[in-house]
């Protein structure tokens, strides 16, 4: 059985239902202090998959995810140097997400270099609702999955690339491209939601797809048919979707 | 573990003289990284963060690397860095701005800076293997304001209350063009005041004028009678030799009055729900009745839980904990618990709603042995920002407190993991001076931890008492005290404070993690009166306790030995201990600060010692049983009988529809609701806005508690002011009836629901300046008599509550008072959550229904108001058959038949069904004729926006029409029409038309809410 670690600690608040979600598909979570695992690097090494699941690390004070990626960098940086080697998975959702393009992993892995940010979204404030996202590309995080919906929760989500370096950025980044949103719903540079990075093993998303492993987590689950409700949700099928990946 | 953090840097505050500031101003990297804020009356501003360091020796690369790793977004940001010597305006691009103005902005010493905290805690990250010196950390804003004929004063004061609070943050204002010296650049918020203070003795030997004014000059909020009570303590002979034995002076220590005021303030103590009430009942002049009530709480609200014990198994804690505990299944508790944060809120909205959200949240943690806050609801009523309201009372701007409140609750839920499910906003002038601000937090708790149960405490002699989390400064001294008396524009602004939720995650991470590994045996939180009430509550479970000072740890030194024992500060709990050592490695592994302060025992006393010496010792029965209860008086009468005023209403009701869609009490919420996270936890179910647009408003929230299980949760809210001015029994009764209705909307089954009190009252204390506390009073009186008819009608029993007693505003001239409010807060179980259901119209053919019976309930309506018409007929509830249609209707939702589900409250019968239909995409066409069924009388437009309670619009699909129509036979079930494929409302009645819209037309007017009231908002 597969094995993940989802961190916890320093005001991260989905570790939860990120495990409850690696549960439904059969991997065996670990949520795991970050100091308990500061203290015993070598845990990592357990495990296949690590998580960083949503919240607000460090109450996103300086801003979102940065702290966090400054305590995983030179705490935690050559066993998590190691372990992005390996052909392990790594997920990052909202401000997991953040902490890994702060911390230079996504979208080009580069520990020491970040290329693009996630900042305040346009309206300037937090926003939770349930939008429509679209896979692009061909990577393990998404298969079988095409338009969907998942809800986003975040107040710094707009992705953000250097001034004057667009249109280069936009040609670079195309292929790091997983996941975008169909309508523009907070400024983000070409509706960025998600990055994967060169090997396709690390993904970090925004929208939230550990929300949506049920379909009575839906918006509109009081109105679908029984038939659109056997589908797999997408996010449970995301979460899927690693299990095989590592099974194979 | 390798050094990550360092630990509080600010422990010791360094010498003056030896300091080194330095400046970091982060700028943005490019004009279209600025970031701007509106401020009206200054136009469009921009704004950026600055940081100051203060350093104990010269480190100028390791700011520059701080700067540079830490402060700065290098795709966005540049720093710039500077001391006092290097500082040129000029660096910072100013030169090219002449003319214009410059506000840095600035916490006041002491207040809580959590940006800078998190900085200073951040350093050690950064410098794994380095010693650095202390370091100190503050920031703050700058913002660059445009061309403006303002004088310097006139700006700050436009800029108040927009960019800082006066209360926490100081603004100071640069010219451009007189660049002034760089003093000002590099000021640094530091609490002055090292000299250790000394306890004072208090002679109570004087006379009972000045008893009073020693109570009023100290802020102890007790009245001459509990004065001279406290008097009689000391003068009791037994006591006198019993302290002349322990080295203690004859009269009380400033900490032992104290520990008085705090334990015995209204806020502690609801001293006037447990006085002794005279209440006469006049409303027939000629034949007045009086009854003596020997305390609301105990005679209406206490006596009604315990008379529905027996058909309540589930009843685990009531009204004796931080929050009352219900069975939610074999192995786990609910546990539940609304808090009211008015006074802090009405001077600093941000900081009053953010410490409300994360105080009510440790109420939850401080409940039994411990419990895991699920979720978070809210409700707030405001004046509404678009009123016009008079220059008195000179509070704080209505809109400045809707977006202090929001942001505050968004930063309170949102950082702190917990998803805000449910709410309310009630808008009506008469809460502008004192706005009011409820914060409720459920939590989930094992049902056992060991061999113990999870929401008990067992406490024993000879623990450790422990004090978690935050430290102790001089922030929010007086609160519990302050609370129990009305506003004005000098009330002490230490017991304002800002929350750090980041700081009480760590702690709550760290207690969950204790109490399973059953280190903690009894816990409670540090809300009103700090320390003086925790411990002292505490202390009643062994009958006795000591704390020693010198064990607290504090933020800075300067404290006197009193404000160590009652300060307020944030982020702290306490709890019992038998095992320290453990607790404290695990404390040290979650980065959370816990200190072994004192230990329970048995003697009977509650001891405050310093380096040894005993400075209190205050006999625990008397403090917690000594007060008398107080004796008042009641006397209801029909008070103002509003005659109904001769009216034509007008034939084409679409525009009063409309505009009554898009009024405060009705229209959309959607701007504030998506600022709260309503889904972390990810138990989210029913959530505030369903349907394919995301815009159906759900009468409760559902969530599933336990992931993986099928039962729901339900959280819903009753409250309706605006009937207060006819008759308190009904609003009351209204209130509940909402709430219970709400509940059973989506699905819950009524015989599994509970309920709170919240009752936020003007004074029904008599004095001078409050003439009419008889009858007030007498309000509060029919209010808690309809909570117990109620209670015990629905056999809902109330679980836990909380009272507010003195919203009033009084600055010696002018008076404003709140009407009475009663906010019901409920919480029931759906067996299978899946079977829930939402509002919104959801197939076309579907058959549409009124349940329930309407009357001519007008008075108080959004309806009468809009036209500003007055009725003597407020809504009133018929329990008996409310109940029974309940029961029924939650029998129709588990056998599926029920397609949607919508109650009926604000505007009645024609609004309910505007928004089920704009909640989706399709219409409907609806004949009202069958409403007037139980009442003939009702005119059409009575019908149409009556708000009789009890009432539903239920749709079902052609299919089960029938098993509804048997299911519904002896009740009020009245058949409307049906839903239509195109998205058109049509009403009709007697063949002709009275509403005919397009859903989009519907839509837009109830969305088009304030905006302005819901943006982003001053953040501290």
């Amino acid at each position: 059985m597969s094995k993940a670690l989802v961190l916890t600690g320093d005001g991260i608040n989905c570790e939860g239902e990120t495990a409850f979600a690696f549960e439904q598909v059969g991997i065996k979570p670990t949520i795991l202090h970050i100091n308990q695992l500061i203290a015993e690097p070598k845990q990592l090494t357990q495990f296949q998959i690590l998580a960083l699941p949503g919240g607000f690390s460090f109450g996103d004070e300086v801003s979102s995810g940065k702290i966090l990626a400054l305590k995983l960098q030179y705490a935690l940086g050559d066993i998590l140097s190691d372990f992005l080697e390996k052909d392990h998975l790594v997920i990052g959702i909202c401000n997991g997400f953040q902490a890994l393009v702060k911390l230079g992993v996504l979208p080009r892995s580069d520990v020491h270099a970040q290329q693009v940010t996630l900042t305040h979204n346009r309206q300037n404030r937090f926003i939770n609702r349930w939008v429509s996202v679209e896979t692009s590309g061909d990577n393990l995080f998404f298969r079988n999955l095409d338009r969907f919906m998942l809800p986003i929760r975040h107040g710094e989500g707009r992705l953000v690339v250097p001034q004057g370096k667009e249109s280069e950025v936009a040609t670079d980044i195309q292929p790091h491209i997983a996941l975008a949103y169909e309508t523009d719903v907070n400024g983000s540079f070409l509706n960025i939601a998600g990055l994967v990075n060169e090997k396709g093993t690390v993904l970090g998303l925004m929208p939230h797809p550990e929300a949506f492993v049920r379909w009575t987590q839906h918006p509109n689950w009081t109105a679908l048919t029984d038939a659109q409700k056997a589908q797999v949700p997408a996010g449970c099928q995301i979460f899927e979707n690693m299990a095989k990946a590592l099974r194979n | 573990m390798p050094p990550v953090e360092v630990e509080s840097l600010s422990e010791s505050s360094l010498p003056l003289d030896q300091a080194v500031i330095y400046r970091v101003d982060v700028l943005p990297l490019s004009d279209d990284h600025v970031e701007k804020v509106r401020v009206s009356g200054l136009g469009e501003i921009f704004r950026y963060p600055v940081y100051w360091f203060r350093s104990a020796s010269a480190i100028p690369d390791e700011i520059q690397r701080i700067a540079q790793i830490l402060l700065t977004d290098p795709i966005l940001q540049r720093p710039v860095l500077s001391t006092v010597e290097s500082f040129e305006a000029s660096c910072l691009n100013w030169a090219e701005h002449e003319g214009q103005w410059v506000l840095q902005q600035q916490f006041l010493p002491g207040v809580t800076d959590n940006l800078g905290k998190t900085v200073e805690k951040s350093l050690g990250l950064i410098f794994p293997h380095q010693t650095l010196p202390n370091i100190q950390v503050a920031s703050g804003q700058m913002y660059l304001v445009p061309k403006t004929h303002l004088s310097k004063a006139e700006l700050i004061q436009a800029a108040a209350y927009q960019l800082y609070n006066p209360l926490v943050q100081k603004l100071s204002a640069i010219s451009v063009l007189n660049e002034p010296g760089a003093g000002v650049y590099f000021a640094f918020p530091l609490v002055e005041g090292h000299v250790q203070q000394r306890v004072e003795t208090i002679p109570l030997d004087i006379s009972e004028d000045a008893l009073v004014t020693l109570s009023q000059q100290r802020n102890l909020a007790l009245t001459l009678d509990e004065m001279k009570v406290i008097k009689g303590y000391f003068e009791n002979p037994k006591i006198r030799q019993q302290r002349e034995a322990l080295g203690l002076p004859q009269w009380p220590t400033d900490i032992e009055l104290e520990i008085f005021a705090q334990t015995w303030s209204e806020h502690c103590k609801h001293k006037i729900f447990s006085a002794q009430i005279e209440y006469t009942d006049a409303s027939n002049p000629n034949y007045p009745e009086t009854i003596t009530i020997d305390g609301l709480f105990k005679t209406y609200i206490a006596d009604s839980a315990e008379k529905l014990k027996e058909k309540r198994p589930d009843l685990l804690s009531v009204f004796k904990d931080n929050a009352g505990v219900l069975q939610w299944n074999d192995t786990s508790a609910i546990c539940f618990k609304v808090e009211t944060h008015n006074s802090p809120s009405a001077l600093e909205p941000y900081g009053g709603a953010l410490t409300g959200i994360v105080g009510v949240n440790r109420d939850i943690l401080g409940t039994g042995l411990g419990a895991k806050p699920i979720f978070n609801t809210d409700v707030f009523c405001f004046a509404h920002p678009d009123e016009p309201y008079a220059k008195r009372p000179t509070m704080l701007p209505p809109e400045s407190i809707l977006q202090g409140v929001r942001k505050g609750v968004e930063d309170g839920g949102n950082k702190s993991g917990i998803p805000t499910i449910n709410g309310a906003l009630v808008f009506e002038s008469r809460y502008r001076a004192k706005p009011l601000v409820f914060c409720g937090t459920g939590g989930l708790m094992p049902l056992k931890v060991g061999v113990r149960l999870g929401y008990e405490k067992y406490t024993q002699p000879g623990d450790a008492i422990v004090m978690a989390g935050g430290r102790v400064g001089k922030d929010g001294i007086h609160g519990a005290t302050f609370s129990s008396e009305a506003l004005n524009q000098d009330s002490p602004v230490s017991a304002v404070q800002i929350g750090d939720p980041i700081t009480q995650k760590r702690l709550l991470d760290f207690m969950l993690e204790a109490r399973n590994r059953g280190l903690i045996t009894g816990v409670t939180d540090n809300g009103a009166g700090g320390l003086s009430s925790s411990v002292g509550e505490m202390a009643q479970i062994t009958h006795g306790a000591a704390i020693h000072l010198e064990k607290i740890p504090l933020k800075y030194a300067g404290l006197a030995p009193y404000e160590i024992v009652i300060s307020e500060s944030q982020e702290r709990m306490t709890f019992s201990t038998n095992n320290f050592e453990v607790l404290k490695a695990l404390a040290d592994q979650f980065d959370v600060e816990i200190s072994n302060i004192g230990e329970f025992h048995t003697r009977g006393t509650f001891d405050i010692l310093q380096d040894g010496k005993l400075l209190a010792s205050l006999d625990l029965d008397f403090l917690h049983d000594g007060l008398p209860k107080m004796k008042l008086r009641a006397r209801w009468e029909v008070h103002k009988v509003h005659h109904p005023v001769c009216f034509s209403p007008c034939k084409d009701v679409t525009p009063v529809l409309l505009k009554l869609l898009g009024s405060p009490n009705i229209c959309s919420r959607e701007a504030l609701i998506r600022q709260y996270d309503h889904e972390v936890q990810g138990q989210s179910v029913i959530k505030p806005l369903m349907g394919e647009f995301q815009t159906a408003p759900c009468d409760a929230g559902v969530i599933q508690p336990v992931l993986g299980q099928p039962e729901g949760l339900v959280v819903s809210n009753g409250i309706c002011p605006q009937f207060s001015d006819w008759d308190p029994y009904h609003m009351a009764a209204c209130a509940i009836d909402e709430a219970v209705r709400n509940a059973v909307a989506v699905g819950a089954d009524p015989k599994t629901i509970a309920l709170l009190d919240n009752f936020c009252w003007p004074d029904p204390l008599p004095s001078s300046r409050n003439p009419d506390a008889e009858y007030k009073l007498a309000q509060l009186v029919r209010a808690n008599q309809a909570l117990y008819d109620m209670a015990l009608a629905y056999e809902t029993p109330f679980i836990s509550g909380k009272d507010s007693m003195k919203n009033d505003f009084d600055d010696g001239e002018f008076r404003l008072s709140i009407p009475p409010t009663l906010l019901i807060s409920a919480i029931g179980k759906i067996p299978d959550a899946a079977k829930a259901v939402s509002m919104e119209f959801k197939t076309p053919g579907d058959q549409i229904f009124l349940l329930g019976r309407t009357h001519v309930h007008l008075g108080g309506s959004q309806y009468y108001r809009q036209m500003g018409w007055f009725s003597r007929y407020a809504p009133k509830v018929h329990s008996k058959s409310a109940k029974y249609l309940y029961d029924t209707l939650f029998t129709s939702i588990q056998q599926g038949w029920i397609r949607s589900c919508h109650d009926l409250s604000e505007g009645g019968l024609a609004v309910g069904l505007a928004e089920c239909a704009l909640g989706g995409r399709y219409g409907a066409s609806v004949d009202i004729e069958t409403v007037r069924d139980d009442s003939p009388e009702l005119r059409w437009d009575e019908a149409l926006f009556s708000e009789s309670p009890s009432r539903f619009i239920i749709s079902v699909s052609p299919d089960h029409v029938e098993d509804v129509k048997k299911v519904f036979e002896e009740q009020p079930l009245h058949y409307l029409g049906e839903v239509l494929p195109q998205p058109e409302l049509k009403l009709v009645l007697e063949h002709q038309v009275l509403i005919q819209t397009d859903v989009e037309t519907l839509r837009d007017a109830w969305r088009r809410a304030p905006a302005k009231c819901y943006e982003s908002g001053m953040t501290p």
